[in-house]
């Protein structure tokens, strides 16, 4: 047998498996989305071309769940990468004896995010909570229910990004540690005999040398906040007043409460398209497949 | 010593005060879940509300842990995950191989559409795969999840995996052919024990992401083989949420995985930066 069919054979069994549970149920999502479905199951079916992406452009809730996924993941990756950044700095000053500490510091990361939101939403519930309490003993509110988190419109979208962020920061930090501790002495040393402050090094040198690094980190988990959905759903179940109703749980709740498969599969698509591009696209810029690793 | 390591003393100190704050705030959270499990169930609920309980009881885990469904549940969750995990193993460890060992176009087609798989929405691949299910005869089974699951570790295990095969030598393989091994035997007996820690790391990952997956659950499972991410979303009564006995049955299914990393922490440390820079 050539070199070449052995590995054929090798990979033959994971190909057919990401076929088989992967492709194929794409395949039949995106057929979905140009039929008006019956939920009932084996229910009738009806081809209807383009009109169910006619009604999901038509709709005011696609479109504001759309730009609340763009919202929703920038809020998460702007303060990961913020507070990542600060964390990973500081661990690398204080060099070797901070290490033990990293450990801790990664702890969230093992947590179901379903737990960590009803966690958050036991942090931030209105009558009970502990953080506005905590805020009102050291007198930055002045009544414990003055901030509602997770019922009051205008920031519940906010509010819902809290457990993501604390769930994740530490993946940041983790991986722009790594990136820190190949940054090369003699550039920072040259720089600081020039007399550059701490912000003149952070933003010419430590920033633009680590830039492949932050890309990567930051294309991996703006592609794992766009498609949240447990944590959301457990938080608010995308209330109040649908101010934290992303793609996901909007699609959720079209095939399985709304049931219109169809045009659940229609919106999908287009968010499957989405998020697609902006990833391939994103990649592209930075990392080429089939090479080494940067 | 690195460049950007701070040398004053006052400094230092500093910094030092700023990261014992950041761990405390960190760590506030999870300990206060960890506090909240050990008071009664008033306290967990009284307002105002304080950190520490009034009375330690365990009342809340005797009363979560013999609730219906519970221990069904975590056995459940332990069954998929292993399952899962197994399977993740069993067809990646060949692909990746291959991916790195012969670096075929077919090999490069493969790595980009394991990539590809991570970027998909969950929802358009769990929709349809309730009628997969369906057709299979695996509806609310544990091993119908574990299929869903894979789909989710087994691109990011066949990554992990062929970078740890990327740092053995090929002439290790070389070497196990002179003395006469076949390929798959090279395979098996001389590179597969060299990269024992490696499937160590990958074999946590996949087990993780079976153990905290929650839209699979619910969308492939109803009774009889649901987990217990989908058991303590549902821990609502008619008066509300019983916040104490989540808290508790929460703290059941964290503190294992969070010891069991604490104690493998530089081979997770090691898998998680690794799993960024490959995606």
């Amino acid at each position: 047998m050539s070199d070449r069919r052995f590995a054929l054979m090798l990979m033959l069994p994971a190909a057919i498996f990401l076929a088989v549970f992967v492709a194929w149920p794409l395949v039949k999502f995106v057929a979905d989305s140009f039929f008006e479905i019956s939920p009932i199951a084996g229910g009738p079916r009806e081809f209807v071309g383009f009109d169910n992406y006619a009604a999901a452009f038509a709709s005011e809730a696609f479109q504001g769940a759309s730009v609340r996924t763009i919202l929703y993941t920038a809020i998460v990756v702007t303060a990961e990468f913020v507070l990542g950044l600060a964390v990973a700095l500081l661990f690398t000053a204080l060099g070797r004896r901070s290490n033990g500490f990293r450990t801790l510091f990664m702890y969230p990361l093992m947590i179901a995010p379903v737990v960590a939101g009803l966690l958050w939403r036991f942090l931030l519930i209105d009558n009970f909570g502990i953080v506005n309490q905590l805020l009102f003993e050291w007198g930055v509110i002045a009544s414990p229910d003055q901030i509602q988190w997770l019922s009051d419109p205008s920031i519940a979208l906010l509010s819902v990004a809290i457990p993501d962020i604390w769930l994740t920061t530490s993946f940041i930090t983790l991986v722009l540690f790594a990136g820190l501790q190949n940054v090369p002495g003699d550039v920072v040393e040259a720089a600081r005999i020039d007399g550059a402050n701490f912000w003149r090094l952070l933003f010419s040198i430590i920033i633009p040398l680590l830039r492949p690094v932050i890309a990567v980190a930051l294309i991996v988990r703006g592609i794992d906040a766009a498609r949240a959905f447990d944590i959301i759903l457990i938080q608010t179940d995308g209330g109040p007043q649908g101010s934290t109703t992303t793609l996901s749980l909007l699609i959720y709740r079209t095939m399985t409460r709304f049931g219109d498969p169809g045009l659940a599969s229609a919106m999908g698509t287009v968010y499957l398209l989405a998020m697609l591009a902006v990833s391939i696209a994103a990649i592209a810029l930075i990392w080429r497949p089939g090479g080494n690793a940067r | 010593m690195n460049p950007l390591e701070t040398r004053g003393r006052t400094s230092r100190l500093i910094l030092w005060v700023l990261l014992a704050f950041a761990l405390v705030l960190y760590g506030f959270p999870f300990l206060y879940l960890l506090l909240t499990s050990f008071k009664t169930p008033l306290d967990a609920i009284a307002v105002p509300p304080s950190v520490f309980p009034e009375v330690w009881t365990l009342e809340n885990y005797v009363s979560a842990l013999s609730r219906a469904g519970v221990p069904a549940a975590l056995v459940n969750s332990v069954v998929t995950a292993v399952i899962s995990t197994v399977l993740s193993l069993v067809l990646a460890v060949p692909a990746a191989y291959a991916i790195t060992r012969f670096r075929t176009p077919s090999g490069r087609v493969f790595i980009v559409a394991a990539l590809v798989t991570r970027m998909v929405p969950t929802i358009a691949v769990g929709a349809p795969l309730i009628e997969v299910m369906r057709n299979l005869g695996l509806t609310d089974t544990s091993f119908g999840l574990a299929l869903a699951h894979t789909t989710i570790s087994l691109p990011l295990s066949i990554w992990l995996m062929a970078s740890f095969f990327e740092a053995v030598p090929d002439e290790l393989d070389e070497a196990a052919k002179v003395d006469g091994c076949s390929r798959l035997q090279a395979l098996w007996r001389v590179v597969l024990p060299v990269v024992t820690g490696g499937l160590a790391v990958t074999a946590i990952f996949a087990f993780l992401a079976s153990w905290n997956e929650f839209l699979f659950a619910l969308l492939l499972t109803s009774v009889r083989a649901q987990t217990t991410p989908i058991v303590i979303a549902n821990f609502q009564t008619q008066f509300g949420l019983d916040w104490a006995g989540m808290t508790a049955l929460a703290a059941v299914y964290s503190v294992p995985v969070i010891l069991l990393t604490l104690l493998l922490q530089r081979h997770i440390v090691a898998g998680l930066t690794l799993g960024a820079v490959k995606g």
